[in-house]
């Protein structure tokens, strides 16, 4: 089985988030990217593929600016991958969503693929638009919020759960196809460190973005908020359980006004 | 000028569902109630449709199909490109459910549309529309302008409020379902297992939610959490120290990799505040901590905080809430 992972490279979960002084992103100066969390679990999921069934390959592929979008995709080659491909993109702010499936299409097309796996959305964004839009590109189904994804060696069809409002739904469908993964593995696989220093050398196939980019139907930043910042919960004051209760009974009734 | 806004539903019990009435509503504020027009796909869409008209909306499209029933994005981008076209729509608004975020992907391409998904607002500024959404689970708001004359647009769940009913009739047009790829009708859906959350309202619509951690020690002893979650008529979550454990299932799990909630009211019991869990809830409008340790985190972002024994104020707190509701 062929199979491609598309990664993103997020801020740190612990980074400090800091307007960028322009005032329309992140700032992203001195803050350390990461592979995204669903992404992660993507690479573990078609690694976990790969090793069930003798043969496959999983090719790692991101579109993205330097240098952030070539650390993860080397990050990715030391948990495993076989193959990476970079569709580089201009430095500095990445791609909105649908720009970025437009880039992914051209590397995942150009090889090939019979399961794309992503991650659900990514940290940073959170718009979970990619996998559908790169589907879409690609002329083949996506399914999201997938969970326990099967599939037997020469099988026509995948199997897998999705997590969605309806409950546990439970889907075959055929190859190929986009899967976003809402999987979260107990346990995913580390890099060693002979598998970090090795992945430095291996070679990253780099492609092109279109020349001209479609400028319709794309999403600009303007502006970056960050809320206040939380002052601390107001601690409330008691002698007795049944004290501490009527107060925040009170409290949320008269105060706050959220009491129902 | 503002075209037309077509929101497509989905069906919930035979209804319309909540998050759809909740994108009626943000779609009337933003373009005007007499812009905006409703779609509905499915075998059985004609009963839920008559929802869009007491929600206010005058006409419907309707795709009868019993293949569309629990059809998945894909399918039904290519009905509603079509739709959105032949009404010279500019705007496409849906719930934020699974089903709107990949119908609005897929709209990205087969519609030429700007896409935002977890929209919180919208605004028209001219023909220029932008939109703000938190990132960062929470932790940040962007601003974001919509490029081109097509957008797509799925809003956060309870972004809007759904409007008040009242008796009112819609226009039904029917869509031909000619024209779609075979290859995305071939995949299958089997069955969907409800997974059993109890009598209390979904973690994600719920406007209370109360969760509970690691401080509550065992699985015996979640039942304070559910007796608190009963008095207000709130969703039951829980961190991931708990899911972990197998205390709760992980459909439990309020956090970056579980469930995202913004109620109204947020109850943390015996949570620490690990920033995986604060990127789940930390967009509720007021976040009340009960936790015995002074120095957790759960109280840098609380507005109310108890450092209490939760086995002692817990009890006496659902008590208290009982008899203040009268119940």
């Amino acid at each position: 089985m062929e199979i491609v992972v598309c990664v993103k490279p997020v801020p740190d979960a612990e980074t400090r988030l800091r307007t960028a002084p322009d005032g329309t992103t992140l700032d992203i100066e001195a803050v350390k990217f990461v592979l995204a969390g669903y992404d992660e679990s993507a690479v573990e999921q078609a690694l976990l593929l790969r090793e069930a069934n003798p043969g496959s390959k999983v090719h790692v592929v991101s579109a993205g600016p330097p240098p952030r979008t070539e650390e993860v995709l080397r990050a990715s080659l030391a948990l495993g991958c076989d193959l990476a491909t970079w569709v580089e993109t201009p430095p500095g702010v990445a791609p909105d969503p649908v720009s970025a499936a437009r880039a992914l299409a051209r590397a995942v097309s150009a090889v090939p693929h019979d399961l794309v796996l992503c991650g659900k959305n990514a940290g940073d964004d959170e718009a979970g638009v990619v996998p559908g839009a790169l589907a879409e590109l690609l002329g083949v189904p996506d399914f999201s919020a997938v969970l326990d994804l099967r599939w037997d060696a020469g099988a026509a069809r995948l199997r897998f759960q999705r997590n969605t409002e309806a409950g546990v739904e439970s889907w075959e469908a055929p190859l190929p196809c986009v899967v976003a993964l809402q999987q979260a593995w107990n346990d995913p696989r580390t890099a060693k460190l002979p598998a970090i220093l090795k992945s430095r050398r291996l070679p990253i196939a780099k492609v092109s973005p279109e020349a001209a980019a479609p400028t319709v139907g794309t999403t600009r930043p303007t502006k970056f908020e960050l809320p206040p910042p939380r002052t601390g919960a107001k601690l409330i004051e008691f002698k007795t359980p049944e004290e501490a209760a009527q107060k925040l009974v009170k409290v949320l009734k008269e105060e706050a006004k959220v009491f129902p | 000028m503002t075209g037309p806004t077509l929101v497509v539903g989905e069906v919930h019990d035979g209804g319309l569902s909540d998050a759809t009435k909740e994108a009626v509503g943000f779609a009337q504020s933003v373009s005007g109630k007499e812009n905006v027009v409703g779609f509905l796909a499915g075998s059985s869409s004609r009963a839920p449709a008559a929802g869009f008209g007491r929600c206010g909306v005058a006409r419907t499209f309707v795709a009868e199909d019993p293949r569309l029933d629990g059809a998945v994005g894909a399918v039904v981008a290519h009905l509603v490109a079509s739709a959105a076209d032949s009404l010279g729509a500019d705007l496409v608004v849906v719930g934020g459910s699974t089903f709107g975020r990949d119908l609005v992907a897929r709209l990205g391409v087969r519609w030429s549309a700007a896409v935002a998904t977890g929209v919180t607002s919208l605004s028209r500024t001219g023909a220029a529309l932008e939109v703000r959404r938190p990132v960062f689970g929470g932790r940040a708001t962007e601003t974001r302008q919509l490029e081109g004359a097509h957008a797509a647009v799925a809003i956060r769940p309870h972004a809007s409020a759904a409007p008040p009913e009242s008796p009112g009739e819609t226009a039904l047009t029917a869509v031909s379902v000619e024209g779609i790829p075979p290859l995305l009708w071939a995949p299958q859906r089997l069955g969907v297992k409800v997974v059993p959350r109890g009598a209390g309202p979904s973690l994600t619509d719920a406007s209370i939610v109360v969760s509970g951690g690691r401080g509550i020690r065992a699985a015996e002893n979640f039942r304070l959490i559910d007796e608190l979650a009963a008095s207000l008529d709130a969703a039951v979550g829980a961190s991931r120290a708990v899911t972990d454990a197998g205390w709760r299932p992980e459909n439990y799990q309020v956090g970056q990799t579980g469930k995202q909630v913004s109620p109204q009211l947020y109850v943390a019991v015996g949570i620490s505040g690990a920033i995986q869990h604060l990127m789940g809830m930390i967009s509720s409008r007021v976040i009340v901590a009960i936790n015995s340790d002074p120095s957790a985190p759960i109280f840098k972002v609380a507005d109310y905080g108890l450092v209490a024994d939760l086995f002692q104020v817990v009890p006496a707190l659902t008590q208290e809430i009982r008899r203040a509701r009268g119940q």
